[in-house]
């Protein structure tokens, strides 16, 4: 199963079951309120039962995902940052020895190769702490590789069916 | 005299850490503090109280290696509402795991905010193991720290501190299997149902 995640729509057409295309913004995703229900009360399930929990099943299947987010002060912007909140269930309250850090045991989720798209008016010390940001959500996200592209909004669906043409080879 | 404007946003405000963390500070401060929750629908409200402190203090916890978007929502209204007395910003976080320094992502992520804004960045306290940290014989260590904390705030000598269990890594481990395991049975759920490798149905 691969991936495209992004924050707002794209004008993509895929003729590939395999690929899933889920533009954020048409959803409607509460906010994390971090009651840990997801971990101690309904394991691996959301209590709040709105449209993220139709997204993060995919998060955790892919092996292959592009996520595409607008950058804010060197972060994800709310959008993409609201859904990657409530993707948490898809981890264990359980703490184990990862990278020589302490990070959560993943449920069922594939190891990944990820790649970020990020856009929007983006400065250089942005980008430094994007990339570092990026690095950090590889130990938590099961990222086994990623790639970070810095687009202008305008290219951005080129871009992506330029890395969308590199899986299907 | 200086005055403290301490901001919780904490998406779970009223009964997290951070409110815990922001009474230790009030507690230990020397000058006028007031506390606040940030909430969805109250940031034009706060936004209009600003001008009244010489300081802010943003109390929050670590979200998915980054700020939460509570606070992330806030700093996008205050970008709009630009303030002619712009006070100082220092911030106390907290995160789940040991390491401290997991949270020094979201400090530069504000250190931004504030670059871009005119604003000053402060004092700044990160605290490891934050989750369960009061919950055990090593809150003096917290609350030591926060003392330090809110004296060079009110010094004006802004520094970074950070403090965290004094435990191995494979200590810390045990310990949080054993507060996670106890957090699930009091919801009458056992340890191999929150191992489950489920997601959804
Ligand atoms: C959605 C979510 C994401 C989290 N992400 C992280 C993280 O990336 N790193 C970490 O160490 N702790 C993380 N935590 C743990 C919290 O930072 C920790 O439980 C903290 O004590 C909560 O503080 P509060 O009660 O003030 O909200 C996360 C918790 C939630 C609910």
């Amino acid at each position: 199963m691969k991936l495209i995640l992004s924050d707002k729509y794209l004008d993509i057409t895929l003729n590939n079951d395999d690929i899933k295309i889920i533009d954020l913004s048409s959803l409607k995703i509460h906010n994390c309120t971090g009651c840990f229900g997801c971990w101690t009360k309904t394991p691996g399930k959301c209590v709040i039962r709105d449209d993220a929990t139709k997204v993060y099943p995919y998060i955790a299947k892919s092996d292959r995902v592009i996520y595409v987010s607008r950058i804010k002060y060197g972060g994800y912007d709310t959008v993409m940052k609201t859904m990657l909140e409530r993707a948490i269930p898809i981890q264990t309250a359980f703490i184990r020895l990862h990278k020589g850090e302490t990070h959560h045991i993943q449920r069922d989720v594939a190891l990944k190769k990820a790649i970020i798209i990020a856009y929007g008016n983006i400065s250089d010390e942005e980008k430094d702490v994007f990339k570092s940001l990026i690095k950090r959500n590889s130990y938590n996200m099961n990222f086994e590789s990623y790639k970070i592209i810095f687009a202008n909004e305008s290219e951005i669906e080129e871009v992506v069916k330029k890395e969308v043409n590199k899986w299907e080879k | 005299m200086g005055k403290v404007m301490i901001l919780n946003a904490s998406p779970r405000a009223v009964k997290s850490n951070s409110k815990c963390y922001a009474q230790i500070f009030s507690k230990y401060c020397k000058i006028d503090a007031e506390y606040f929750n940030v909430s969805k629908t109250n940031h034009n409200e706060l936004c209009e109280k600003i001008e009244q402190f010489s300081d802010i203090l943003f109390v929050f916890p670590l979200y998915a290696d980054s700020i939460p978007v509570t606070l992330l929502n806030f700093l996008k209204t205050l970008e709009t509402k630009p303030q002619t007395k712009k006070p100082v910003i220092s911030v106390i976080i907290n995160c789940g795991f040991i390491e401290p320094q997991q949270n020094d992502i979201a400090i530069k992520i504000i250190s931004i905010f504030c670059k871009q804004n005119g604003y000053t960045l402060g004092s700044v306290l990160k605290i490891g193991s934050g989750e369960a940290i009061l919950q055990t014989p090593f809150k003096f260590l917290v609350e030591l720290k926060i003392k330090k904390f809110s004296s060079s705030i009110v010094k004006r000598k802004y520094r970074v501190f950070q403090t965290t269990m004094p435990l191995s890594k494979k200590m810390f481990i045990k310990a949080s299997t054993k507060y996670w395991t106890d957090y699930g049975k009091r919801n009458g759920v056992t340890k191999e149902q929150m191992m489950t490798m489920e997601i959804e149905d």
